[in-house]
Formats: C-alpha cells, sequence, structure tokens
C-alpha cells in the first residue's frame, strides 16, 4: 500500500511510518508531500491535516493509530506515551525518554533527507519497542 | 532604521505564522485546552482570537493541529504566514515575546533558590519539577534572552548542591 505524509518527519511521524512498516502493512511504500492537496489518489494519508489518520482530541498521530487499528499491545502504548510527550509535551504522561528521542530524530532529520530518516528512526522505535519486551524476549542472540 | 550587523535594515526580515480563530460559545473545554496549548508554545496573543510565532516547520505545525482542534470544535480557525510591515513592529513584537520569556526565567531561578533551601525528598521533587520547568521555557524562547544562561547556570548549581549532600 501507498502512504503518504508531509515532507520534513519529525518524532511523530517518523514513529506513524515505523508503526506501518512493523505491524500494519509490512510492504509499505512512503510519499511525502508538502501540500495535503498533493497526495496520490491511491495513497493512505496520515499526521496531516484533516485526515482520520491525524492528531485527534489531544491525542498525537501515533496515539491515533493504535486506536484506529485497535493495537493493545501493552509496547507499543508505552512507545505513544514517549512520542506524545516528545510532539506536544503537555505533560499527559510521564515520559523521561520524549525530549532525549526528540532531541536524538531532530539532529537526524538535519543530516538525512525523508526516506533515509525513516531508515534510521525505524532502528531507534525497534529499541524502545524491545525494552518494552518481557525478558525472556529481550534475551535473543545479538547482531 | 535599524543596524544589523553593520547593514542598515529597512525590511522586517522575519516571517511569522499566524493562527486566527473563533470559537463557538460552548462548550468552554476545547478553548481552555486551546489557551494552554498557545502558552505552551509561548505563542504572542496579538489580539482576541489572533496567536503568532516565528515561523519554522515546528511552529507552523503546531498552529496547524491547533487550528484542525479548533475546526473540531465547531469554531473557525486559519493558519497564515505573515511578514510585518515595518521594522518597529516587528521589533515590539519580538520585544514582547523576548520580556515573556525573561519573566519565566526570572520567576524560575527565583524558584530554584526556593529549592535551595529544601532538604531531602521535597528538594528532589522540586529539582524534578524544575528540569522539567526549564526544559519547556527554554521550548519557548525564540530568541534567546540573556537570562536563559543565567537560568540554566542556577539549575546547575542546585544540582552539585543535591549530589554534595546526597
Amino acid at each position: 500500500m501507498k502512504w503518504a505524509t508531509r515532507r520534513e518527519c519529525h518524532v511523530d511521524r517518523a514513529a506513524c511510518a515505523w508503526l506501518i512498516q512493523r505491524f500494519i502493512d509490512p510492504a509499505a511504500e512512503f510519499v511525502f508531500v508538502d501540500d495535503p492537496a498533493k497526495v496520490p489518489a491511491d495513497a493512505t494519508p496520515f499526521d496531516m491535516r484533516g485526515v482520520p489518520l491525524s492528531h485527534h482530541q489531544g491525542d498525537c498521530s501515533f496515539e491515533t493509530f493504535l486506536r484506529r487499528y485497535g493495537l493493545r499491545d501493552t509496547g507499543l502504548w508505552k512507545i505513544a506515551e514517549i512520542v506524545h510527550e516528545a510532539d506536544l509535551d503537555d505533560n499527559r504522561y510521564d515520559a523521561p525518554e520524549a525530549p532525549g528521542l526528540d532531541s536524538l530524530i531532530r539532529g537526524l532529520a538535519l543530516r538525512f533527507k525523508d526516506a533515509p530518516l525513516l531508515g534510521v528512526t525505524n532502528l531507534l522505535f525497534d529499541a524502545l519497542y524491545g525494552l518494552q519486551q518481557p525478558a525472556a524476549l529481550q534475551r535473543r542472540e545479538r547482531l | 532604521m535599524v543596524a544589523v550587523q553593520g547593514k542598515v535594515q529597512r525590511e522586517p526580515q522575519r516571517e511569522w505564522v499566524l493562527l486566527t480563530y473563533r470559537f463557538p460559545r460552548e462548550p468552554s473545554t476545547p478553548r481552555i485546552a486551546h489557551w494552554r496549548a498557545l502558552k505552551r508554545l509561548g505563542a504572542a496573543q496579538v489580539r482576541d482570537g489572533v496567536a503568532a510565532l516565528p515561523l519554522d516547520t515546528r511552529t507552523r505545525e503546531h498552529l496547524e493541529w491547533l487550528a484542525d482542534a479548533v475546526l473540531e470544535a465547531g469554531g473557525m480557525a486559519q493558519v497564515w504566514i505573515a511578514r510585518l510591515a515595518s521594522v518597529g513592529d516587528e521589533r515590539r513584537l519580538v520585544d514582547q515575546m523576548r520580556g515573556e520569556a525573561a519573566r519565566e526565567f526570572r520567576n524560575f531561578i527565583a524558584a530554584v533558590s526556593a529549592a535551595v533551601q529544601q532538604r531531602g525528598s521535597d528538594q528532589r521533587r522540586s529539582v524534578s519539577a524544575l528540569r522539567r520547568e526549564l526544559r519547556q521555557i527554554m521550548s519557548r524562547d525564540y530568541f534567546r534572552v540573556a537570562e536563559r544562561a543565567e537560568a540554566e547556570r542556577s539549575f546547575r548549581a542546585l544540582l552539585g548542591r543535591v549530589e554534595a549532600v546526597a
């Protein structure tokens, strides 16, 4: 499937792209546009003004994805708290990881364009998600 | 005319992102959430229903989300990219925002001084609240006021004392 979002990805869009690839559509293809009007007809838009998979009722787009796709995994909700605080910083959750994640992704975005950036941020979100797994699953063979 | 780095600046140089909005009379909850969000961003309330921030991807995106929230609440909202027509108007707006940031840093420094007097778990709680507060004030200090460095120094000094006692 094709997915479309705004250019210049930051934490919320990067997290959504990771979620799509790992939990919703492993064959996802991303298109980056600068205007919601330029979303291709065959693409699902996310984290853009006026689309369903976006900020709603104080939720960031990542939280909206989890709700719309009925994803109840507690590890994903822990990531949602971090992403929410990194994006909105409104003290809804206690997520001390948030400022660090925000700095890392802002710094990476200075170095990488959107498509390669998502390759790198996927590693960050894989790492955060791995930490949420039970100890038995964490003890896999390392690379 | 204002001299900037040896050159005479005749035109305002900065771009701003404006949010114009109007809420329906009821309910009041979205209006309060909106007001809090503008405060958190450090937006200048230019007048009723008009908020301004220096333009960058982050400020623009945040105001766009707020515009959508106003629409969701049944109100009207627009996001504009704007430039002030005179250097003087721009300077006054920047000075107003700098003044607000400076005031926040001064209050923060006073809170740090109070925390220095505390002991034990009270002090530890203050330190984590202050850490978060400093980060938030810094995120809305768009013009890097002089009080910023002083606030950072005072907080570092507080951390030093906490460790020394522990």
